[in-house]
């Protein structure tokens, strides 16, 4: 599979490592030029700097043929418009999404993007069973 | 008209003065106090300011909920971040069905990106280049 990352924050780094070492093709997109230097010395040449969310960039990462593209930034609105141009302009089949905002999981999906994850939500759910019992 | 503008920048204040004056029911929300604060000591929201401040993320729908997008007639997005903007409006637009939903996107390829999509864009680059244009040519 070719999965296109866009982020390269802790999240994306190690998203990134987990794909490489699984044998998938991967492009980690990374804004911060110093951050993106830093990812290229640990990940090698998949890293390419420029923003997620600008049409002319992504024209540039082949995106035309990846299966997926997952937007794992800190800021939801970027992560949100970064998906939607992957599946209107170039018909991403898979688009997922990192959301702070847990509310957002289902806006994002109800805004076109196929997966929505938040770790608020997974956190709460963790905790949940204990609350319940107590 | 009932009207919810995000962003209190120059041109969210302005429009929130003018809509209010005019006696429709405003509300703006930005993330900082300071913006309101700021623009109150301009004069441009002084005391003749009828509308309501609600600080916040305009992104947020439970924060948008609170400010009253359930019952508007119009929403603005004037933020900084035109992601920001796009994202407030889409979720005034497709989630809450607001009848009337403006997003300002600074950059043209956004806007031409998600024009299809219900949402009124205005680009003041594209705008503003052009009014330029035309003053220099006069």
């Amino acid at each position: 599979m070719y999965l296109i990352v866009i982020g390269g924050g802790t999240v994306g780094y190690y998203l990134s490592r987990d794909l490489i070492e699984r044998g998938e093709e991967v492009t980690l997109v990374e804004k911060d030029g110093a951050r993106a230097e830093w990812l290229e010395s640990q990940l090698g040449s998949i890293v390419m700097r420029g923003d997620g969310d600008e049409l002319s960039f992504l024209a540039t990462t082949g995106i035309e043929r990846a299966d997926a593209v997952l937007a794992v930034t800190g800021d939801d609105e970027d992560n949100l418009v970064a998906l939607q141009l992957a599946k209107e302009r170039f018909k991403v089949p898979r688009t997922i999404a990192r959301v702070n905002n847990p509310a957002n999981v289902s806006i994002f999906k109800m805004l076109g993007v196929d997966e929505a994850v938040s770790a608020t939500e997974v956190l709460l759910g963790a905790l949940e069973p204990k609350i319940g019992g107590q | 008209m009932r009207v919810l503008i995000v962003g209190c920048g120059r041109v969210g204040s302005r429009l929130a003065a003018d809509m209010s004056a005019e006696g429709h029911e405003v509300t703006i929300v930005d993330r900082n106090q300071r913006q309101f604060d700021l623009f109150a000591t301009r004069g441009v929201l002084g005391p003749a300011f009828k509308g309501n401040f609600v600080i916040g993320d305009g992104c947020d729908s439970e924060l948008l909920k609170r400010a009253g997008v359930e019952g508007a007639d119009a929403f603005i997005a004037v933020t900084e971040g035109d992601n920001r903007n796009i994202m407030a409006s889409e979720i005034a637009h497709h989630v809450f069905k607001v009848p009337r939903v403006v997003c300002r996107l600074y950059d043209p390829a956004r806007e031409d990106a998600f024009k299809n999509s219900g949402i009124h864009f205005y680009c003041p680059t594209l705008v503003g280049a052009a009014a330029i244009h035309k003053l220099v040519e006069e």
